[in-house]
């Protein structure tokens, strides 16, 4: 009777929070800590100079965090209520870079843990299987070509994305797909995209669009404002949310493809749906702050690492510590150089790309998940 | 051959034993051609093929005869080009995915992957047709894993991760996770495949065990005719691709059979209880 009790004493606690863990809550507390004092830092520096103790109160003011005029302008365009210059300069030019920052942070580390899940491939990323270049390349010909059509980029970055995507998915396909040839044609789709954006700097005759094309090629939060933030964050809570929802499926798919359909499970359109959405995820990142390179991969190694293959805690962990990653390489984006600001793709590449190889070095066996 | 012949000219949906008692099927396999997309060439030709129901039935056959592809059409994995499955006289194709999982519990051969998941987490996976999208883990869903772990026997193995078992534990921890599927049917593919003696036995016991109390159909692809012989109630031996013989193992089992399908020369006891002798390979010319 007594084992009877602590066998069902066992099975509601784990219907309840069986999956959480210390260290998954301390990950995301500590996350969450690094992304606060980097979003301080990034807007207690610039040239309109203020001191840390004035930055932060500014950031704390009542009189801008709970006036209803001031969110409605921040976040549907209305006219921006009176305030004082250094609310203006905190609020509407340095804090919403942080909360682009935050959110392609964790859109771009979901995407990246989805598609790993998909492809049942360490190495997969929006990057490996085209999406990004695709994405980029869409903005890049939007950009030089057909610059009209400015307005539409994140609509278009995600056309380009899918595209790009479907692509890599028809040439893998053969009764099926599996994760070697699924990462095979997206490197070879992302080849072609990537000469296609190379070849089409040769159509600009404009240095600056050129520069801006550029910084978009590379990602950048540079400029980035509340606009972006009311571009991306609808549909960033979109993806979020249903990816949370599919982490048990993404369980499921982790143990291979035969046993998820034994299971019951129509593997082939999970899988499809599942890559929209971190294919939509990846889509918002990229209209807004362009192809930030090694993210999509390297974060949820990161969170791998720390919480374990769980995607229920994966999911969790990304939507934490991307931020925090993303946050920190833009303060030195923006911070490091002094005068000069560099695209955040720059400082993600330079600091992601060695440490990727640290972890090549240092696990045995890399690639099959 | 004989017997396949007068299977198959018998009534469709009643088949007997020796002494004319009809035996329900719990899966029927009619008139199947199997191929991989990836060739034309038709790699199982089975006339009619009978997985009874409550009894544990066993493939067997040597490497190449088909055997596992015939169970990945009886499974729903493969598209038959011809022909159909029924499972309680019902055909497959009716069956949503997850319907079919709750009828049929499918265990493959390679489950090579994932070694940072618990054995419980694991277990628990085998709940995922019987739970919803956003469905939480009912009290069903808890009292079907404890079953299946307590069944296969590895309760102190349940908070290990799956890469530090050992391959015999391993499988037992992949049969718990059908076993939680609480299905009817259950098909498992070489499961004692490279396991050491007591593993073997501990996962055949588990399917025994699990035929006797619960009435469970299990159909189990063995590697070791001898084996199959002692353990399976009926035996279907397979041989390029065509069904060889089907019956109760003491009738199957023959020295002709041995040397026909298998390509060895034995001797085969039959008293006190069937007993296959291997003594060695017959030449690979042999027609």
């Amino acid at each position: 009777m007594g084992e009877a009790q602590s066998v069902n004493g066992h099975g509601s606690a784990r219907e309840r929070e069986g999956w959480v863990t210390g260290t998954l809550v301390l990950f995301c507390l500590g996350s969450t800590v690094v992304t606060v004092v980097a979003g301080l830092i990034q807007v207690s520096f610039g040239e309109y100079s203020m001191t840390f103790v004035e930055a932060w109160k500014a950031v704390f003011n009542p009189a801008v965090v709970f006036n209803l005029n001031a969110w409605s302008a921040f976040l549907f365009g209305a006219e921006l209520p009176e305030m004082s210059t250094g609310s203006i300069v905190i609020w509407n030019l340095r804090l919403p870079r942080v909360f682009v920052g935050i959110i392609t942070g964790a859109t771009l580390a979901i995407s990246g843990a989805i598609f790993q899940a998909v492809t049942r491939n360490e190495l997969a990323s929006p990057f490996v299987l085209g999406v990004s270049s695709g994405a980029g390349f869409a903005v890049l010909a939007t950009l030089v070509v057909f610059s009209g059509l400015a307005p539409f980029l994140p609509l278009i970055a995600a056309a380009g994305g899918t595209i790009a995507f479907v692509i890599v998915y028809t040439i893998a396909w053969k009764g099926g797909t599996n994760p070697v040839r699924l990462v095979l044609a997206g490197v070879i789709v992302n080849m072609v995209f990537q000469s296609l954006q190379q070849g089409l700097f040769f159509f600009a005759d404009d240095l600056g669009v050129v520069q801006t094309a550029i910084a978009w090629i590379t990602g950048s939060l540079t400029g980035t404002g509340w606009g972006e933030v009311r571009i991306a964050v609808l549909p960033a809570a979109v993806a979020i949310v249903i990816a949370l929802a599919g982490a048990r499926q993404l369980n499921v798919l982790m143990l291979g493809e035969s046993t998820a359909r034994s299971l019951g499970m129509r593997v082939e359109r999970v899988r499809f749906f599942l890559s929209a959405v971190a294919i939509l995820a990846a889509s918002v990142a990229i209209a807004v702050a362009g192809v930030v390179s090694f993210f999509g991969l390297v974060v949820p190694h990161i969170v791998r690492n720390t919480v374990g293959g769980d995607y229920r805690r994966l999911m969790v962990g990304c939507l934490f510590a991307g931020p925090a990653l993303m946050v920190t390489a833009d303060v030195g984006a923006r911070l490091a150089l002094g005068g000069t600001q560099m695209p955040v793709g720059v400082v993600t590449g330079l600091i992601g790309g060695p440490y990727f190889l640290y972890l090549m070095r240092k696990q045995q066996s890399m690639g099959e998940l | 051959m004989a017997r396949t012949q007068q299977d198959t000219n018998r009534e469709r949906e009643r088949i007997t034993d020796d002494n004319g008692v009809a035996i329900d099927s719990a899966l029927v396999g009619d008139g199947l051609e199997l191929s991989y997309p990836t060739s034309e060439e038709t790699v199982v030709d089975c006339a009619r093929l009978d997985i009874p129901e409550e009894a544990v039935t066993a493939l067997v056959g040597p490497n190449g005869s088909g055997k596992s592809t015939l169970l990945k059409a009886l499974s729903n994995h493969l598209t038959p080009d011809t022909g159909s499955v029924q499972i309680h006289g019902e055909d497959l194709d009716t069956f949503d995915q997850k319907e079919l999982a709750r009828e049929l519990g499918v265990l493959s051969q390679e489950n090579d992957s994932l070694s940072s998941i618990s054995v419980e987490d694991l277990v628990y996976h085998g709940r995922y047709p019987h739970r919803g999208f956003f469905d939480g883990v009912s009290e069903a869903d808890h009292q079907a894993v404890e079953r299946a772990i307590e069944l296969a026997g590895i309760e102190d193995l349940r908070d290990t991760e799956l890469g530090q078992l050992s391959g015999g534990q391993k499988q037992l921890a992949w049969i718990a996770m059908v076993l939680a599927q609480d299905t009817d049917v259950l098909l498992l593919d070489e499961p004692t495949t490279f396991l050491d003696v007591h593993h073997q036995f501990r996962v055949l016991e588990t399917i025994r065990q699990l035929n006797e109390e619960k009435g469970v159909t299990v159909a189990v692809i063995l590697h070791d005719i001898s084996q199959a012989a002692r353990f399976a109630d009926y035996l279907v031996a397979m041989r390029d691709g065509e069904l060889y013989d089907w019956g109760p193992p003491e009738e199957v089992v023959t020295e002709q059979l041995l040397a026909d399908v298998f390509g060895v020369e034995a001797t085969v006891t039959y008293e006190p209880e069937l007993q296959v002798l291997p003594k060695r390979a017959l030449s690979e010319s042999r027609p």
